[in-house]
């Protein structure tokens, strides 16, 4: 299957892309072939993942992708046939290193900052809160640009059922650390402040009591000390949410949307896509990833085969053509299947920017492997 | 691993990332169970179901239903099994809605790491061990649990809340509730994967993470494993016909067409030997099902092999 158009000559000149979609469509390959794509044409690119992709590290000839940025060698690239222009740094989001140097640069005091590293609701928020680590992920991508050392910065957005999720989740952890209402009701633990008592008229203090029934005293105060804590910061925090917001808002950002050629993840990017569409984010592409294609051969069906197999010495010809003519048939229909449901993406979504990348059996493994996924990207 | 296999253990919690089949792994091995004659209840955590479009009937949220004779289904969502837990605990209905309508009960459940997971153990935990009339109503739990990441923080949470509430009756309950799931007499963990590279790699994490926290794993399942028809000395057939200037366009293609399949078929074979390997677990090997819709038989198809392999079933 041709592609009609070049993703990276559209994605360049762009300072961040975001790579979305469901988990498992292969968002982590698309990402790391479009930041190649974009290195190889001269921009200092950055592939930043989010799960654990030792693959990829393998693939990007980098031992141990971690929090820092690990340059790609060049000449892994050249080897693979691939002029290299620019460079290409990978790195994979570490969401409590980020929270840690967010905190580090924000608290106002170093005995703030201790309070907040030894908090036990702290040393939980990466895994615990619901959208943390999104929030970090968009975090570091703001550090990532704002650091200037990036042209493009390539976010392979974290795996969740819902991929919208990743849109929504540094609001709301922005108003979690903010803490509004739960900031009256506890206060300075064991007394109630002025704003408190209308709070309290409100029946919160009973809420509090009952909470503190359920769980314990101690559960309740390292909330408190937490969010104490993160006085005078999340105004902070909540500017760089906006600001980030701001970017990717902007037409310096694009969004690329990968699926697979099933029905449950095409679903979920054309949901996507029409909510940053409805959204006004800047949209790029949708890339159906891992595209069976069409085999070759035309119609006719293959007559011939048996005598051909007899020939060649196959113990039951007959038999063996029918079966290969059947594995033949079945390649067809699945083809077919793929195409259908890149057309049923395409009617849904009023005809966006489509671009495929075939089947492989395997995520590549080296650079060569992941040029040619950038090759299809650039339009086969 | 000791302990029983898992079609003897009373829960069973399926894991995996998100685009594997574990929703339709955790349907089919329900399915068996409640085919075997076990009174099943398969559990959806989280808001949006997947189960409808396997039995053609939605689970509801407060009750299961009955899906196929002796098959449940019932979606448990953090928030309103947290409502339910507090109905329980306070017994003041005025009281219950107060705190179910309290920003600032929300954002405690929010905060509290864990215990939407926690509320959700403990909603599972309550069906597993409910009684009536002397026996268990549930013979079989099957969890289909959320993605990877979240679904180790589920069977997690138990443990987490005891660390983190240092008294009162969630910790007494967090205990209670975190026996049962780390018992392998009780509780069997299966994971499951493609057979793909990154995914087995990912699923022997899974696992080695799980067995680390000293979580009960009993199996591992692969899912859309690929076999091929043809023995080695078709492929080799095949091969010659390639190479054979008189073959024409269609025959070429139906040669190459086959010879993909024993490629894929050996790719595969070698992911679920990798599998095997690198986990030390029993693994169940499943084939590719294309349609799993209510009436295609594929999820019928699925279960009958999920429930006639070793790794389920325990060795004969």
């Amino acid at each position: 299957m041709n592609n009609a158009f070049d993703l990276v000559e559209m994605l360049e000149g762009r300072r961040v892309v975001v790579v979305a979609g469901a988990g498992g469509v292969g968002k982590t390959t698309v990402s790391a072939a479009l930041a190649l794509g974009l290195a190889a044409r001269g921009a200092r690119g950055a592939v930043v993942t989010i799960d654990p992709a030792r693959r990829l590290a393998s693939a990007l000839g980098i031992d141990d992708l971690g929090d820092t940025p690990h340059r790609v060698d060049p000449a892994r690239v050249e080897a693979a046939g691939m002029r290299m222009e620019g460079t290409l740094d990978a790195l994979q989001l570490d969401p409590q290193a980020t929270f840690d140097r967010l905190v580090a640069r924000e608290a106002p005091d170093e005995a703030a900052r201790e309070k907040i590293l030894r908090n036990r609701i702290y040393r939980h928020l990466s895994t615990a809160v619901a959208g943390a680590q999104e929030f970090m992920a968009v975090e570091r991508l703001h550090e990532l640009v704002d650091s200037g050392d990036y042209d493009a910065v390539v976010l392979d957005t974290p795996p969740a059922r819902n991929a919208l999720d990743f849109l929504d989740a540094p609001e709301r952890m922005t108003r979690f650390v903010e803490g509004r209402g739960l900031r009256l009701l506890l206060g300075p633990r064991g007394g109630v402040g002025r704003s408190g008592w209308r709070a309290l008229q409100a029946g919160g203090h009973m809420v509090m009591s009952v909470v503190e029934r359920l769980t314990g005293a101690q559960l309740l105060t390292d909330i408190s000390e937490f969010l104490q804590s993160f006085d005078g910061m999340y105004e902070g925090f909540s500017e760089r949410a906006s600001a980030v917001r701001f970017l990717l808002a902007s037409d310096s950002s694009r969004f690329v949307v990968v699926t697979g050629p099933r029905p449950e993840p095409a679903g979920e990017a054309i949901a996507l896509w029409r909510r940053l569409r409805d959204d006004r984010y800047p949209l790029g592409a949708v890339v159906v990833n891992r595209v069976h294609p069409q085999p070759g051969g035309g119609d006719s069906p293959p007559s011939a085969l048996a005598a051909l197999l007899a020939d060649a010495g196959a113990p039951d010809a007959e038999g063996l053509a029918a079966r290969a003519a059947d594995a033949l048939a079945s390649a067809r229909a699945r083809s077919a299947a793929d195409r259908h449901e890149i057309r049923a993406i395409a009617g849904a979504l009023d005809a966006p920017p489509i671009t495929t990348v075939p089947a492989l059996d395997d995520d590549p493994v080296e650079v060569a492997g992941l040029a040619r996924v950038t090759r299809e990207l650039e339009g086969g | 691993m000791e302990g029983p296999p898992l079609i003897d253990r009373r829960m069973a919690f399926v894991l995996g990332k998100g685009g594997v089949g574990k929703t339709a792994v955790a349907a089919a091995l329900a399915l068996g169970l409640a085919d075997a004659g076990h009174r099943t209840l398969l559990v959806e955590v989280g808001a949006e179901t997947r189960t409808e479009a396997l039995f053609g009937t939605a689970p509801a949220l407060d009750e299961p239903v009955e899906v196929r004779p002796g098959l449940f289904a019932l979606t448990v969502d953090a928030e309103l099994a947290t409502q339910e837990y507090l109905s329980i605990q306070l017994r003041v209905k005025p009281l219950v809605e107060m705190m179910a309508r309290s920003r600032a009960f929300h954002q405690v459940t929010q905060a509290a790491p864990g215990l939407a997971e926690l509320v959700t153990l403990g909603k599972i935990w309550d069906l597993a061990t409910t009684v009536r009339d002397g026996a268990p109503v549930w013979d079989r739990l099957v969890v289909d649990s959320p993605a990877t990441g979240h679904g180790i923080a589920l069977l997690e949470a138990a443990g987490n809340a005891r660390d983190l509430a240092g008294s009162g009756p969630i910790r007494d309950q967090a205990e209670a509730i975190e026996k049962v799931v780390r018992h392998p007499a009780a509780t069997g963990i299966a994971v499951v994967a493609m057979p793909e590279d990154l995914a087995v790699t990912e699923a022997i994490e899974a696992v080695e993470i799980l067995r680390a926290r000293g979580m009960p794993v009993a199996c591992a399942v692969a899912n859309a494993v690929r076999r091929s028809p043809f023995s080695p000395a078709d492929a080799q057939a095949l091969r010659a016909v390639l190479a054979d200037p008189a073959a024409g366009d269609a025959e070429r293609a139906a040669a190459t067409a086959a010879i993909a399949v024993t490629d894929g078929a050996h790719h595969d074979e070698r992911e679920v030997e990798g599998l095997a390997r690198e986990s030390g677990l029993p693994v169940a090997v499943l084939p590719h099902v294309p349609d799993l819709a209510p009436g295609s038989g594929g999820l019928e198809a699925l279960s009958a092999a999920l429930m006639g392999d070793p790794a389920i079933r325990g060795a004969a």
